[in-house]
């Protein structure tokens, strides 16, 4: 009899060889014959291509090829697709512009791929791609979101550079109660580009077999079916019983590693032409480029309340950058995933939003961690915050006030979403409680006393994850459907495959969906193997993200499960020579009610194989699938609160506490959970302080284009975190697991800005919060003094 | 093309390679020990730690014919008798990584820092960090892996 | 990238002016600068190696003399390709301010760089720029003492 294994904290099956140096990640394959492509890229923001001249580096040693744009059009491939359609306020679809792996006629970003040196070497193929000259007609970039639609049209298809002007709500309605509102709040805000930066560079090898007319591509990817699916139906026509996409050991990807990208679509066709096995791995500097980006809006947002601090509507305007080509989901990041969380924790009755999306001639942008959650969390927390100041009220009461309250849900907001539960007072409670929150004051006092300036600031967040109900995302323009598969395969001695749709890169789904199927059929977690990331193997999938693995592939896993249970009492039934009906199961048992007869599921699992003396109707064999597609979102919230030091002399500001309470409903792992959320506050407050993806505003030059420029988080940035739990189990998924991943990443910037404007005693800053930036404050309100 | 040769991991190995190639490529490519990764090229994120006679060195800063001669450990050779080095061990215990890739660094980097500072403050733990970008873990569980080492205390 | 400022130089307004239309005087002054020949009346191909904190390259390109106003001003604009380490391209507005034995440089300079230049070493673009600029007006000054146009390339034209 095993202890259940569901709620443990137990150490991860992934880290034996993670540890050990035998992980396999793409650039650790090597495949024999192999050769290796290296990409020409733009080194100017947007420029007609007038000629690429290839002779020199056709010429060059070991150089096997050498093509452009035009080559790959001749084989009539497709373009790159976005597959989420977003209808503008007139009834339009979004304009769907054209992005393929090879640019063939204009250069839109720095780093935009233009031409591919293939060679025997790495060496050979960089050094060749040197000698690649590529003459350009210049035009005048579009970098900026305040210059975009004034500026030089990208594309033929989008006059003005606009790819949508989308509304949620009704104008008049919002400006109805707005005319009025006792007090109305306005706060201009940005949301600053971020640059995701997995560790681990985005890489590709494909490799086509002629004998089988078939291809294989290794890919970093987190969202392998998908890819394929793109690939074959999109993009290249090859049937896709012909591509095979393994993603094996993958270094992080958090959203950035979704999509179908120019370099391995380029590889894919690369790989008939050499008939050889065509390898790419990116050097961070191509990261920096041609990764996609994140964030980017400009935003007014207005509240208006009564007299009470009472919210009676929300006016949201935002402009966010699209890129320079639709990656394939950016069009619903800024709608769909943003818009629909304006509600926040709180019951305001009305909320309009127009959103309009821009081509620039920067890195497309796409989701990231949080992806349009974060940054919805960041206006709400934000405007809320300063509501509180402008109104004279406590930040803590005005929350209260107007929360969705535990007798409200199933609640539905004004802006599509229903959430199915939650208790916002209780993690709000539990946090004021763990961070000590009446005795701040005689720690600011305290502070005061050494020079330091010392602030407290919280956040509510509320996310929609267990991406996603298909029938719900439908209706908003989605073009594929967000179940989720999962397999339970036994073998005749009575171990267990587990596959999987989702694809785990650092999430540690190999111990989480092993606890949950160690659970269920009562057997040791090392008799379960995942199988995920290699589309020959895994039935169908829809990949990992929008923390949807657990909730959604998880409820897959379970229901899988639940019928491997169903057909193992048919067999038990047999053995025990009793009826089906009469069949139970606990714990690996299956026992003929009200007798001591058993069979365990490792006895069921090998006579599943050996049927000899099976009845007609008995089907060998036990190995089931299930297809899981949720009812809804799920919809983790939580509170998180910091109190920071700011050093006025220096503008040096120092995380002295973070406390962060979390309702996730049921946990499988609360390790690999505290891991999640430790993960994404470090992003959260690399957005808050540090990170910045800028481009140079008139060459479109990507100016912090590596760690010396772009300031990554590292150790001495970052406090150690206190994280505690509520728990409301979500009531649709047979788990009752909302997901984790994104939370920290959601809830740290409104927190840590928060904290930050009540230490200066400021109504407000951009991120990011950068120590020059609270430097001059600080100093300026000294001199003020 | 010149000829490196060097003792790694506890063997005696030589390859022919370029001027110009790097310690990390001669260990992934030539050697095939893929332990050690490349998460940058601007020798920022510290993926590519390895111990050059004892001491942690950032693998993409030397050139392979600079290590002639030299007693290299990379993660793999950590493991002695199919037995993690405590450090790894702790890795695992404390949830210290999560996709992995900063991983080897991480170890090698915060092995060489308790040989240097055998009790280091949570401070200096941080600060020695700072050549070592992980992307995951927030470094919380990080900090803890290298104090559990630090103060022989087994998870 | 905008740079502006302005130099004493120790020679009348026409020979500094000659000295600025003398190939193997821009060649000795420029920092970096292996090769500058006149390819026209006005136009020049030069090879310059340059370094700007991690990236180091050698940029071929060509330079032209333009909107010429002798002694008194040009613009000198120019571009150079840098292989992957990006490229370079700019113009300087040049004016000669003569004050008895000695002439004021006045110079104004709007460049732009990209690719890796730009990508990793933009940050010590002002700072570079500053000091190429500083180096050459050093050695464009030693240089003069004792120069004299008849040895100059023109002459030998």
């Amino acid at each position: 009899m095993n202890d259940m294994l569901v709620g443990k904290p137990l150490k991860r099956k992934e880290d034996q060889r993670l540890l050990t140096g035998k992980g396999r990640y793409v650039d650790d394959i090597r495949r024999p014959g192999e050769t290796y492509a290296v990409f020409v890229r733009s080194p100017i923001a947007h420029g007609i291509i007038k000629s690429i001249d290839k002779e020199a580096a056709l010429a060059a040693p070991g150089v096997l090829g050498v093509f452009t744009g035009k080559d790959i059009q001749r084989d009539e491939w497709g373009s790159i697709p976005c597959g989420w359609v977003v209808t503008d306020r007139q009834g339009e679809p979004h304009k769907a512009v054209p992005h393929y792996a090879l640019t063939p006629d204009r250069a839109r970003y720095v780093g935009d791929h233009l031409a591919v040196v293939v060679a025997e070497t790495y060496e050979q193929a960089r050094d060749g791609a040197e000698l690649v000259e590529i003459e350009f007609e210049e035009l005048e970039p579009v970098v900026t979101l305040a210059m975009a639609m004034e500026g030089e049209q990208i594309h033929d298809l989008a006059p003005q550079n606009l790819c949508y002007d989308w509304e949620l709500g009704s104008r008049a309605e919002i400006d109805a109660i707005f005319e009025t509102a006792h007090h109305v709040t306005s706060l201009d805000l940005v949301n600053n580009r971020l640059v995701p930066n997995a560790m681990e560079p985005r890489a590709a090898i494909a490799e086509y077999d002629s004998g089988l007319d078939s291809y294989t591509l290794w890919s970093t990817s987190q969202n392998p079916h998908m890819l394929r699916w793109m690939l074959s139906g999109s993009v290249t026509g090859i049937p896709e019983t012909k591509i095979r996409v393994i993603a094996p050991d993958v270094g992080g990807g958090f959203g950035m590693k979704i999509y179908c990208y120019p370099e391995e679509t380029t590889c894919l066709w690369l790989s008939k032409v050499i008939d050889r096995p065509v390898r790419w791995t990116g050097d961070r500097s191509e990261s920096f480029l041609a990764d996609t980006h994140a964030r980017d809006h400009l935003t007014t947002v207005d509240l208006a309340m009564d007299k009470d601090g009472t919210f009676l509507g929300m006016k949201i305007d935002t402009t966010a950058n699209m890129g320079a080509y639709l990656s394939n989901y950016a069009t619903s990041i800024p709608t769909y995933f943003y818009a629909t969380l304006f509600a926040g924790c709180y019951k305001t009755p009305v909320i309009y939003s127009n959103v309009r999306a821009v081509f620039t001639n920067t890195s497309p942008v796409d989701a990231y961690r949080g992806a349009g959650r974060p940054e919805a969390a960041y206006l709400i927390e934000r405007v809320v915050d300063v509501a509180a100041r402008e109104m004279g009220m406590d930040p803590i009461d005005i929350r209260r006030r107007n929360f969705i309250k535990p007798e409200d849900f199933p609640y539905q907001t004004p802006v599509i979403l229903t959430y199915d539960i939650g208790d916002y007072d209780a993690s709000l409670d539990e946090a004021l409680r763990m961070i000590d929150y009446d005795g701040f004051p005689a720690r600011r006092e305290e502070a005061k006393a050494r020079g330091k300036l010392r602030g407290i600031g919280l956040a509510c967040y509320i996310e929609a994850c267990g991406v996603a109900p298909s029938q719900l995302i439908g209706k908003m323009g989605a073009g594929a459907g967000l179940w989720e598969s999962g397999q339970i395969r036994f073998n005749a001695t009575g171990t267990a495959f587990v596959l999987t749709g989702t694809h785990g890169h650092g999430q540690g789904h190999e111990t989480t969906f092993g606890q949950i199927v160690a659970d269920m059929f009562g057997i040791p977690i090392e008799d379960v193997e995942l199988i995920h990331g290699d589309t020959s193997q895994v039935p169908m999938g829809m990949g990992t993200y929008g923390s949807r693995s657990l909730a959604v592939g998880g409820s897959a896993i379970v229901r899988a499960g639940e019928k491997v249970i169903e057909k193992g009492r048919k067999i038990a039934a047999h053995m025990l020579e009793a009826s089906v009906i009469d069949i139970e199961f606990e714990q690996g048992l299956f026992s003929v009610t009200g007798t001591n007869k058993s069979v365990t599921i490792k006895e069921v699992a090998e006579r599943a194989y050996v049927p000899l003396d099976y009845p007609e109707g008995l089907e060998p064999g036990l190995d089931e699938t299930a297809f899981y597609d949720p009812g809804n979102f799920t919809y983790p919230a939580g509170t998180h609160i910091c109190e920071v030091e700011i050093d006025p002399r220096t503008g040096v500001l120092e995380i002295v506490d973070w406390v962060a309470v979390d309702d996730f409903g049921t946990v499988i792992n609360p390790m690999i959970v505290e891991g999640q959320i430790h993960g994404g506050l470090a992003q959260g407050i690399g957005q808050a302080i540090m990170e910045n993806g800028v481009y140079d505003p008139e060459s479109g030059q990507l100016i912090t284009g590596s760690f010396m420029d772009y300031c990554m988080p590292r150790a001495d940035d970052l406090p150690s975190f206190r994280v505690g739990y509520t728990c409301t189990p979500c009531t649709h998924n047979p788990l009752g697991a909302k997901g984790a991943g994104e939370a920290g990443c959601i809830a740290a910037p409104p927190t840590l800005i928060n904290a930050i404007v009540n230490a200066l005693d400021i109504r407000h800053i951009d991120m990011p919060a950068t120590g020059e930036k609270l430097w001059r404050i600080a100093r300026d309100k000294i001199a003020a003094q | 093309m010149p000829t490196v040769s060097m003792a790694v991991n506890g063997k005696d190995v030589s390859g022919e390679v370029e001027g110009r190639t790097l310690l990390v490529e001669f260990i992934r490519k030539n050697l095939r020990l893929t332990g050690t990764h490349v998460g940058c090229d601007t020798s920022q994120c510290g993926a590519c730690v390895v111990h050059v006679n004892g001491r942690s060195v950032k693998s993409c800063t030397m050139l392979a014919v600079e290590a002639e001669g030299a007693t290299v450990t990379t993660l793999e050779g950590l493991v002695k008798d199919g037995k993690m080095h405590p450090m790894q061990e702790a890795f695992r215990d404390q949830h210290g990584l999560q996709c992995g890739f900063c991983t080897p660094g991480m170890v090698m980097s915060t092995i060489d820092l308790l040989r240097v500072n055998p009790d280091p403050s949570e401070a200096e733990i941080r600060d020695w960090l700072e050549g070592n970008i992980c992307r995951c873990t927030g470094y919380h569980n990080i900090v803890k892996a290298v104090q559990q080492v630090a103060s022989g205390d087994a998870a | 990238m905008d740079m502006n400022g302005e130099k004493v130089i120790n020679a009348p307004q026409a020979l500094v002016w000659q000295a600025l239309n003398d190939p193997d005087m821009l060649r000795a002054s420029i920092p970096g600068c292996q090769e500058l020949e006149r390819t026209g009346e006005n136009g020049f191909e030069a090879t310059v190696k340059a370094k700007v904190g991690p990236v180091s390259a050698k940029f071929a390109g060509v330079v032209e003399l333009l909107d010429i106003n002798a002694p008194e001003s040009y613009r000198i604009s120019g571009e150079g390709k840098g292989g992957v380490a990006g490229f370079a391209s700019g113009h300087a507005d040049v004016k000669l301010i003569p004050d008895g034995d000695t002439t004021t440089l006045v110079y104004t300079v709007n460049a732009k760089v990209g690719g890796k230049l730009a990508q990793i070493g933009s940050r010590l673009i002002d700072s570079a720029a500053k000091k190429m600029a500083n180096q050459f007006f050093t050695k464009f000054s030693e240089n003069l003492e004792g120069y004299t146009p008849e040895t100059s390339s023109k002459a030998a034209d």
